[in-house]
């Protein structure tokens, strides 16, 4: 079973709905590495890819008023990215298009991702992770596995490993952190 | 570790109560550090959910990734070098009727185009071409037609060693033959780099799919040479 994503960022959504500004740029950060992947999947353009997203998140700005929670978060998100693409392909002729990013003076923050996508770009440094999540301790995997391939809500977690929910909260943090680490260190060279 | 990093983690996970997402997200949001933080928890995700081939390999040689970023340009020639560049412009549109295959249907079509009914039909009709033809120049197996052809007619030879494709001279091509899926009822055609994708629809109700470096008028000897 996914992540049901609708359910972990309903409140978020309901805030953006509500023209809150900094839930948005949350989700933007959360989902961008997930859309820029697919899109890449589907265009093998860095370029496009780059351009597609920010037309994605900037639909995504503009309709959420539409987003009734009838999906996960992000098949709706990748609903709209695909499309574009398509619409990219088919219409356009192949012509660029930029876009401006400038949402009723929000910015959309993507500065920070070039160097994530030269990370998802590469299917080694893919497996290198998918290597080290598997060697992490027993306890610190099955919990992240759990949340985030099995999609389980920490109260899952808890009852399935019979742990405390706040002992469940510390493994994911610390799985995540562990993660991070290795991919500064070892895929980045960012000690 | 800190407070506000194991904060950020259980936001993402949607497991953070909410009188205190408020102030986090203003935390956040003036700190490029922890946006790139959010971002990071994001692709240890997507890793964590990898299967081999699901990400695209820009090089497909074993290597170390070690500074991966500071060799960005490397990175960069790389993707230009193994990325398919889907240049899908679409040269034209050729009138089937002149190419004496199929002319059915046409006058039908012209009837209903203006209605949303059709309108609708046509945008999925051009998505699942999209698709389509977005396969044949990915996919290097799809157009591995299984149908072994005798195009000797119209000059071209299968070549021996590559089954599946068909040369005379510098012209080559692949095809594959199926059922007109699409409602074809022109020519289609579009260009990629220095070859053409041409969308034959046979009047049997079977389309051709002809990929290389030919001409129209090859193209529509070959599928009238199968039909």
């Amino acid at each position: 079973m996914k992540k049901n994503s609708n359910d972990n960022d309903s409140v978020l959504i309901e805030r953006v709905k509500n023209g809150d500004k900094g839930a948005f740029n949350f989700l933007v950060n959360k989902y961008y590495p997930r859309v820029y992947a697919s899109l890449f999947s589907y265009t093998k353009s860095k370029e496009d890819s780059e351009d597609l997203a920010q037309q994605t998140f900037l639909k995504v700005w503009q309709q959420i008023e539409s987003f009734r929670g009838d999906s996960a978060f992000f098949t709706w998100i990748y609903r709209i990215a695909i499309n574009l693409a398509k619409n990219h392909f088919v219409s356009s002729g192949y012509k660029k298009q930029k876009v401006n990013t400038s949402i009723e003076n929000a910015e959309i923050e993507i500065s920070s991702y070039e160097n994530i996508e030269a990370v998802l770009m590469h299917d080694q440094s893919m497996k290198q992770i998918k290597e080290f999540i598997n060697n992490m301790p027993e306890s610190l995997k099955t919990a992240f596995t759990l949340r985030e391939s099995e999609g389980k809500s920490y109260e899952e977690i808890s009852l399935i490993t019979e742990t405390p929910i706040g002992t469940v909260r510390s493994r994911i943090f610390r799985a995540r952190e562990s993660i991070i680490d290795y991919m500064q260190k070892e895929l980045i060279g960012n000690e | 570790m800190n407070d506000i990093d194991k904060k950020i983690s259980e936001l993402y996970d949607g497991e953070l109560d909410h009188d205190e997402i408020e102030g986090l997200l203003e935390i956040i949001s003036g700190d490029p550090e922890l946006q790139k933080k959010l971002s990071m928890y994001s692709l240890a995700g997507i890793a964590s959910d990898f299967k081999t081939n699901e990400v695209v390999s820009i090089n497909s040689n074993e290597r170390s990734n070690k500074n991966i970023f500071s060799n960005i340009w490397l990175s960069n020639s790389l993707t230009a070098a193994a990325s398919v560049l889907l240049t899908l412009t679409i040269v034209n549109n050729a009138d089937f009727s002149r190419m004496d295959i199929s002319s059915s249907s046409t006058n039908q079509i012209s009837s209903a185009i203006n209605s949303k009914e059709a309108k609708e039909v046509i945008n999925k009709s051009e998505e699942n071409l999209a698709d389509y033809i977005i396969r044949v120049i990915n996919d290097p197996n799809f157009m591995n037609s299984n149908e072994s052809l005798d195009l000797r007619n119209v000059g071209f030879l299968s070549e021996s060693k590559k089954a599946y494709t068909y040369s005379r001279g510098k012209e080559n091509f692949k095809l594959r033959i199926e059922k007109n899926n699409f409602g074809l009822k022109k020519i289609r055609y579009w260009k990629h780099e220095n070859k053409i994708i041409y969308l034959v629809p046979l009047s049997d109700g079977r389309v051709v799919t002809i990929y290389g470096n030919i001409s129209l008028s090859t193209a529509i000897s070959i599928a009238k040479s199968i039909t």
